[in-house]
């Protein structure tokens, strides 16, 4: 039977090479002059808006946008593992962290473009052209109107306060957003102050770190905290919805945006660079540099509730409702350099 | 063909299989891990500790489940038995993740049952903890536990059940006594299934916020941003699969063989103790399967426009085109591994199933690693491709396949082979002509499982798909990040669907095989 399987195998292995070319990789194989139709996208968002953007993309540029949607640690693995060989022309990631990742193991190409550089301010792209952020989102409060004033929530230490001592809900500590605010903290004042900041936190927990951004938001409707750390997209999202088990959350919340030792409020991007081995270098930066056009802003704030970077473009009605704010303009690179020491910070202090 | 030649073959295979966790149990050698001082004396033993806890509490549980309702349908007649004998094995389609958040949709802090309970009664539950996950884990993997054991227990056992109740043994020492220690391999072999697909379950125990190893790779892939940490935990995991694998062994050969074949006639229940069987197989069920699906069903129906499932149904197509290339490719492994084992009493088709419990992203990786390199040499690019992909599911499912392949052969004596060859039949025909017609049972039910597992599988697809080509599974995921959970409904009854398709067939075959 060996003589006869072999074969057989082979031949089924042969198929389905065959029946792969079709969707795939084939930008690697096809000459350049044929392929420059054509921009490969590795991304880790996953939002309809993105959709449409993209097929606005193609409708204007006749460029088409080929897309693989992943975790971004993994969309990371990937690109070592491919190499010289990758297909990718953009990688887009929701966190300035990983795009620092990317940049400093050289997955990244610096490029220039003066319409990036006059539409996002300079604190929220790489100084050398390797990734430049195309939405903001804040880290915030939101906090049961009935029972908490505003006026005790000013900054992210008000939340240790024995005020709010078993009041406080978050999200477990392998959550990327509070791995990047507390990097935030350990690259402004240095590992010990964040981690009496976490512990602090963990000490006026209303309950166990679980569950996701919104289910502390829903824990608020119920009355089972006071106030939440989550995620500015999130909230917004949550106070449009339509979903009848969210109006009693919807009604109870009000946000602030705490401030960080007078530095403004943390923030993270959702960004993008182009692949050092990018085959299609000049789709690519059009691509990105569509991404801060005025429509694509527009689309970002209204359709996804999440704040643009290019001044003069409105943020999302409700989350204007949540009144302006100071964005904490630490050099986003950091986030991704401190962020191994985050984990350790929120390990120590028993986050779980 | 001498033997020299077979075990060469199967071993060829076998190292094609295990080439990519070759790669991870090889990490210290290549991959640098400069948090691994952190990692390993300060996270490594949590992780340890809530593993071992989480494993204990879901098998413990899946046991008692699994053993319970096995016996019921197989030694007893009551109500609604018939339904129950197969309707068990339906929570099975339900990929852990989804059950597990739907699960606490409904019964966590701000639950929905949990909210209603509270209002009427002003209890509180919460179940969004981490026993609350060895529940859910438990009521989506019982049938595990439960379909062996319901073989186990309807076929080959009546004569020494006849014999204990002659001596006057009665139905609870029976069943201790007797029934439960023969199927002791069964049971064994299902509990240490359930242990597998805890270890390599992520998404639950993600939204749980318990930290087994599983979680810990990810923490350190993606927090420490130290994949050589992550690999190395991986080899952990690699190492606790084996020791659960030993102790699998070790359940065997402690077992009583059975010897009849005759079908085991149940004991009708009458009165109360009717009505409890039913009451309590029909608690299970719902609890397990009707409950998440009506949930789902509820979600999707408020959410969704039912044309919108029509934008699906490219997806539905991939989905079902890679799950049935994966389960012919892993089938085509199993069937030359498992009969290689017959004739040559080799290992290597035991030792390639390891990859069933590495998680997938694990898995991705090793792939990915051992095809970079390949590109490297050849200049061939396999990464993207289905090829690749369907070559990584053959690596993580092939235990799902080799098992069902070696019981079938074991059950042909090794008489009907020397038979063909006294014949004059070469081994290729005694093989084609006598092994593998008798073999078509098995060969679906190992083709079933595989494709019921791509269906649900997520990380390997997520990772190794080929640009725009979306699963349902990576449909659920793009909804279900975005804490959109009542949007990511639809899709994840599509899964189910697609999913319930090979587990009734599936139980047809294991009950008509009896």
């Amino acid at each position: 039977m060996n003589r006869s399987s072999l074969p057989l195998l082979a031949l089924s292995l042969l198929s389905l090479a065959a029946c792969t070319n079709k969707g795939g990789a084939d930008t690697t194989t096809q000459p350049a002059a044929d392929s420059a139709r054509v921009v490969n996208v590795y991304t880790h968002r996953h939002y309809e808006t993105d959709k449409q953007l993209f097929a606005q993309f193609t409708k204007e540029t006749g460029i088409e946008v080929k897309v693989i949607m992943a975790d971004d640690d993994e969309l990371l693995s990937r690109l070592e593992a491919e190499g010289q060989n990758s297909p990718a022309d953009i990688i887009i990631t929701a966190d300035a962290g990983r795009l620092g990742l990317a940049r400093q193991r050289g997955y990244l190409k610096p490029v220039k473009s003066a319409i990036l550089e006059a539409a996002i301010p300079a604190h929220l792209r790489d100084p050398e052209g390797h990734w430049f952020g195309f939405t903001v989102r804040a880290r915030v409060f939101a906090y049961d109107k009935n029972k908490v004033k505003p006026e005790e929530l000013r900054t992210y230490a008000d939340l240790t306060k024995p005020r709010f001592k078993g009041k406080v809900l978050v999200r477990p500590a392998d959550n990327v957003y509070n791995q990047s605010l507390v990097a935030a903290m350990v690259a402004h004042d240095g590992p010990e102050k964040a981690q009496a900041w976490c512990a602090g936190v963990v000490a006026n927990m209303a309950r166990d770190p679980k569950g996701s951004d919104t289910d502390q938001l829903l824990a608020i409707g119920e009355g089972q905290g006071e106030v939440a750390i989550a995620n500015s997209y999130y909230i917004g999202k949550l106070l449009t919805s339509d979903d009848p088990a969210r109006q009693k959350a919807k009604n109870a919340i009000g946000v602030v945006f705490p401030d960080l030792d007078g530095r403004g409020t943390h923030v993270n991007i959702s960004g993008g660079g182009v692949a050092k081995h990018a085959k299609h270098e000049a789709e690519a930066i059009k691509l990105l540099e569509f991404l801060v056009s005025d429509e694509a802003q527009r689309l970002f704030a209204e359709g996804n509730m999440e704040f643009p970077v290019k001044a003069g473009i409105p943020a999302a009605q409700v989350l204007q409702g949540f009144g302006a704010f100071t964005p904490d303009t630490l050099d986003l690179a950091k986030l991704g350099s401190n962020n191994a020491a985050a984990v350790k910070v929120l390990e120590s202090a028993g986050w779980k | 063909m001498s033997t020299w030649r077979e075990h060469g073959l199967s071993a060829a295979l076998a190292l094609l299989v295990l080439a990519p966790l070759l790669v991870v149990a090889t990490a210290p050698l290549h991959t640098p891990a400069p948090e691994w001082p952190y990692v390993g004396s300060t996270l490594l033993p949590t992780y340890l500790l809530e593993t071992a806890v989480l494993i204990s509490r879901t098998v413990l549980l899946a046991l008692l489940l699994g053993v319970s309702t096995a016996w019921l349908v197989s030694a007893n007649d009551f109500p609604g038995r018939g339904l129950f004998r197969w309707a068990l094995v339906l929570p099975l389609a339900l990929p852990t993740y989804i059950s597990a958040i739907t699960f606490s949709a409904l019964w966590g802090p701000t639950g929905t049952c949990s909210l209603w309970v509270a209002e009427h009664t002003g209890l509180h539950i919460d179940l969004l903890t981490p026993s609350g996950l060895a529940y859910v884990l438990a009521l989506v993997l019982f049938p595990y536990v439960y379909l062996p054991a319901r073989a186990a227990f309807s076929g080959g056992m009546s004569a020494q059940l006849d014999a204990a109740r002659m001596l006057g043994g009665g139905a609870v020492r029976r069943a201790f006594r007797v029934a439960f220690p023969l199927a002791l391999p069964a049971i064994g072999g299902g509990g240490l299934l359930v242990a597998m697909e805890v270890l390599n379950d992520y998404g639950a125990v993600r939204h749980y916020g318990v930290r087994t190893l599983t979680a810990g790779i990810f923490r350190s892939w993606g927090g420490l941003y130290d994949s050589g940490s992550a690999l190395r935990i991986g080899g952990i995991l690699l190492l606790v699969v084996l020791l659960l694998m030993l102790a699998g062994k070790l359940t065997d050969r402690g077992a009583l063989r059975a010897v009849s074949g005759a079908r085991l006639r149940p004991v009708p229940l009458t009165g109360l103790r009717a009505a409890l069987a039913t009451t309590y197989c029909a608690l299970i069920l719902g609890a397990a399967f009707l409950m998440p699906v009506l949930a789902l069903l509820s979600d999707a129906f408020r959410s969704s426009n039912w044309t919108s499932a029509l934008s699906f149904l490219p997806a539905a197509g991939n989905t079902l085109l890679i799950g049935v290339l994966a389960a012919l490719l892993t089938l085509a492994l199993a069937l030359v591994l498992s009969y290689g084992q017959r004739r040559t009493r080799s290992r290597s088709g035991l030792i390639a199933g390891i990859g069933y419990v590495v998680p997938g992203a694990v898995i991705a990786i090793g792939v990915m690693s051992l095809a970079g390199w390949l590109t490297d040499l050849t200049g061939v690019v396999l990464i993207g491709t289905i090829a690749l992909m369907v070559y990584a599911f053959s690596v993580r499912f092939l235990a799902l396949a080799t098992q069902p392949l070696r019981a079938g052969l074991d059950q042909q004596p090794t008489s009907l082979d020397e038979a063909a060859r006294l014949l004059g039949a070469s081994p290729l025909r005694t093989f084609l002509r006598v092994n593998l017609p008798l073999l078509k049972p098995s060969l679906l039910a190992a083709a079933l499982l595989v494709l019921m597992e791509v269906v649900k599988e997520l990380p390997l697809t997520l990772i190794l798909r080929p640009f725009d080509t979306d699963t349902l599974s990576t449909k659920v995921f793009e909804k279900a990040r975005i804490e959109q959970w009542s949007e990511a409904a639809l899709p994840a009854l599509l899964i189910v669907i697609c999913g319930l398709v090979p587990v009734v067939l599936l139980d047809r075959l294991l009950e008509r095989k009896r």
